[in-house]
């Protein structure tokens, strides 16, 4: 679209103008009413937050916020290929390049892991009876360093300048020789700041679950979902350091005119390496959380403690553990050679066996259970077959002889959305609707919560289901159109309207939380009838929970305490010492420092570069000048 | 209340080695990076680059600052304050030597036109050594905050500051030992 100002014509896709209208005329809607009801000063306690389960929230809100617009690519996408040789608005060629790169890495890195670690902050300290994360200031920086890499990512698209080599940004394309525009260097820079977030993150959860835990609370006692998270963090700590030296490489061949990835002595299969070293354990780091709310939900709403408790962890590691060893099977094709693919082949295979255990633990807990079917509970439901098949057709793929048909094609796209939406994304919603109360004092509403179930996930399947046959019919991914007589039009065809479900669906979710936000229903402690130790402090969870501390002596210890102490939890003697909770403006500073430090790097501006560098390395010097743990200390002194 | 102190300090010292590891990890793919692009088929080839001296005098500089730091660690234990600041100074005075000698040394080599872009050898030579040379200058920095701290904190949270900085400080010494037995090592004194 060519417009005229001051005599000069100016050009910008529509898509881009679109965007800008909606974000400026929503951002002044919001604007406006934050201001008619008041919400400035809610907003500033948000923001200067190092509370677990406001930064909690924050992460949720986020993630939501980045669900609805990759979501929207989504269906862009899905229009796009409704039917044979469409030519709908601008998505063809790069610009679908764009669409579906965008798409899959804000749905990876800024959906999946927001919703899942959001979750851990708010559940999992009070799972395990901390009375907050081990380093609240560190929480607030791992949070805006996160949303930092979001909307650096988000604002490529503003910029005209989206990131086009796909989420898992293979070389050569990646490289500036074939990519030369701003967008993949938004994709080096928002990965490498957010991912920065998520291993301090995952470092916090490490020390809160290894040194917070209550009296009494020994690891073998610990409930899953914090079992989840360990291992999760563990992962996170290993796998993405590597992800931040390949995007470094990536870098150094964008920016600085090395040739790792292209060239002739350089190779793009090292890229493929290090990013599948990252990227596997990088698609368990965003499962494993989701295991562990469905095996408290089963749990609790069950009324049966978790079946196997002891097998369940002992494959949460051993998962882990050959998560890190499967990696090759993401590059069968390459030609490794024939020993390499069978080795990892079979690795792959093995990861079944520890999964299946999980699955069986799952219908064993609630076999003889007294079930209720209320909405987190029918995530779960819903999860269970759909992760199956999900689980099957990985199988299939890691046959390497037959991955030589599969890869590449919509099959494998069939085979992640199972995985990951049926786990991640139905993990995601049951531990969003289990957790609520705990996040405000609310239920969401069960009716709406049901609607917003079965949309959600009969969408899905129309949606997903007949993308295994598009692939085993020849469909190749990331192609923007076919032909008629390709054979492929109707399992398109009944995939985009099965999108538009999910979109449905998606709507009923939204609506709910502003509905049960406009019509409360307040909750007291419990309203599930839990086991586990958050369900003994207040909703909303408050600043400084477990006062007096509880002793724990059992799995599941209030569902203990209610059978047999009139549910009255005993009391701990003593307590170590808390967290210290800070307010503080350092944390969003210093993530917008590093925001503005990336665009210096991504516009070549040198001068930039450096103030922003000073910048950013003085937020280190302020932080350690103003260390609350050296207030305490004269506090302490002075008493 | 002393115990209190100690409990978010041993938080402290956890959640740091956690950080070490990531950074482990970091430093490990850089030389897998290494090993997988040298020697390159183009030239320059490690032996024509490298240069012994400049590498015996930085290693001696950057080993004997481990020492010096340990021996500040101790005179924190002890509560010597003049050994605090001996040990601070003369890791600094050697942390100085160090970054000296391999500026001095990335000169040289852009003189010989040894530059980033020149080969893939050159390539993983300088993104690896090059991080490691950013650690040391960020620990220097980090010194300097330290010795501002010293007299107007609490000692108590000094010395905790100080400990963590010490093994952020060997973290860095034990990278260098592997660069110096892994990536010059095979090029000079095999
Ligand atoms: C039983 C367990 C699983 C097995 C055996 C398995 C196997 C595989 C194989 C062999 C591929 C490569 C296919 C190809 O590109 O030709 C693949 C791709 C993929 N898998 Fe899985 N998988 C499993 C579970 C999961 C889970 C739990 C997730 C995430 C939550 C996941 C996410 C993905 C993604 C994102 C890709 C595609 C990456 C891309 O190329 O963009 N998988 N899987
Ligand atoms: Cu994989």
């Amino acid at each position: 679209m060519t417009f005229y100002l001051f005599d000069r014509s100016f050009y910008i896709a529509s898509d881009v103008l679109l965007a800008y209208i909606t974000v400026i005329l929503s951002g002044a809607a919001l604007f406006y009413l934050i201001t008619k009801a008041n919400k400035w000063p809610t907003i500033k306690k948000y923001v200067t937050t190092t509370h677990h389960r406001k930064i909690g929230v924050l992460y949720l809100l986020s993630a939501t916020l980045f669900f609805i617009r990759a979501g929207i690519e989504a269906l862009i996408i899905r229009i796009q290929l409704a039917v044979p040789e469409n030519d709908w608005w601008v998505f063809q060629g790069d610009k679908f390049n764009e669409a579906f790169t965008t798409h899959g890495t804000i749905m990876i890195f800024f959906v999946a892991m927001p919703l899942l670690i959001g979750l851990m902050n708010v559940a999992v300290p009070l799972q395990i009876g901390a009375r907050d994360m081990a380093f609240p200031y560190m929480n607030a920086v791992s949070f805006w360093l996160f949303l930092a890499g979001a909307i650096l990512v988000n604002m490529s698209f503003f910029m005209t300048a989206s990131p086009n080599a796909g989420w898992t940004a293979y070389a050569p394309l990646s490289v500036s020789t074939y990519t030369p525009e701003a967008g993949n260097d938004y994709y080096v820079f928002g990965l490498q700041v957010s991912g920065i977030g998520t291993i301090l993150a995952a470092i916090n959860m490490i020390v809160t679950i290894v040194r917070h835990r209550a009296p009494g609370m020994k690891l073998t006692r610990m409930p899953l979902f914090p079992w989840s998270t360990l291992i999760t963090s563990f992962l996170i700590l290993i796998a993405f350091p590597v992800l931040t030296i390949a995007l470094y490489i990536l870098m150094f061949d964008r920016m600085f005119g090395t040739q790792f990835f292209t060239g002739e002595a350089g190779s793009p299969i090292y890229w493929q390496h290090l990013f599948w070293i990252f990227g596997h354990p990088e698609v368990y780091i965003i499962i494993l959380p989701a295991f562990g709310i469905f095996s408290d939900v089963i749990s609790t709403f069950s009324k049966k403690r978790v079946f196997g408790y002891t097998s369940m962890v002992i494959a949460l590691a051993i998962i882990g553990l050959l998560g890190f060893m499967v990696w090759v099977h993401h590059m069968f094709t390459v030609g490794l050679g024939p020993l390499v693919n069978t080795f990892f082949a079979i690795t792959t295979m093995l990861i079944a066996v520890p999964t299946g255990i999980k699955i069986f633990n799952w219908l064993f807990t609630m076999r003889k259970g007294l079930i209720r079917f209320t909405t987190p509970m029918l995530f779960s439901l819903g999860f269970i077959p759909t992760f199956v098949v999900g689980g099957v057709t990985g199988v299939m793929l890691s046959v390497a002889a037959a991955d030589m048909q599969y890869h590449d094609s919509y099959f494998v796209v069939a085979h992640f959305h199972y995985t990951m939406i049926g786990g991640t994304v139905l993990g995601a919603f049951a531990g969003i609707y289990y957790w609520f109360p705990k996040m405000f004092g609310i239920k969401l509403k069960d009716t709406l919560g049901k609607w917003h179930f079965w949309l959600f996930v009969i969408g899905f399947h129309i949606t997903f289901f007949p993308m295994h046959l598009a692939g085993l019919n020849g469909m190749p991914r990331r192609v923007y159109t076919y032909l008629p007589k390709d054979d492929v039009f109707i399992y398109n065809f009944v995939s985009t309207i099965g999108a538009f479900l999910m979109g449905l669906g998606t709507l009923a979710f939204i609506w709910n939380i502003y509905q049960s936000f406009k019509k409360p229903d307040y909750t007291g402690n419990d309203p599930w009838d839990g086991r586990t130790l958050e369900w003994s402090v207040p909703s909303p969870a408050p600043e400084h929970p477990f006062q007096p501390m509880p002793l724990v002596k059992t799995i599941d210890p209030l569902w203990e305490a209610k059978r047999n102490r009139g549910g009255k939890l005993p009391e701990a003697e003593s307590a170590r010492s808390a967290p210290i909770d800070v307010t503080s403006w350092q944390p969003i500073g210093l993530a917008g420092m590093m925001m503005v430090f990336s665009l210096a790097f991504i516009y070549h501006q040198t001068w930039l570069q450096i103030i922003a560098g000073i910048g950013v390395l003085s937020f280190f010097v302020i932080r350690n000048l103003t260390d609350e743990h050296v207030r305490v200390t004269r506090e302490e002194e002075n008493e | 209340m002393n115990t209190f102190k100690t409990e978010r300090f041993r938080d402290k010292q956890l959640g740091f080695a956690m950080y070490l590891i990531a950074e482990a990890i970091m430093f490990a793919t850089l030389f897998a990076t290494y090993f997988i692009y040298t020697p390159t088929a183009i030239n320059p080839i490690p032996e024509e680059v490298f240069e012994a001296r400049t590498v015996i005098i930085s290693s001696v500089f950057l080993l004997t600052s481990s020492a010096t730091i340990h021996y500040g660690e101790k005179a924190v234990e002890k509560g010597n304050h003049k050994g605090i600041w001996i040990g601070l100074v003369t890791t600094f005075l050697l942390s100085v030597g160090f970054i000296g000698m391999e500026a001095h040394e990335f000169h040289i080599y852009y003189k010989e036109g040894f530059t980033l872009t020149e080969n893939l050898f050159l390539s993983s030579f300088y993104i690896l050594v090059g991080l490691h040379a950013s650690h040391v200058l960020f620990g220097m920095g980090w010194m300097l905050v330290l010795a501002y701290q010293k007299n107007r904190i609490p000692f108590m949270n000094y010395a905790q500051k100080q400990n963590i900085f010490s093994y952020y400080w060997h973290f860095v010494d034990v990278v260098w030992i592997f660069i110096i037995t892994l990536v010059y090592g095979p090029y000079l004194f095999y």
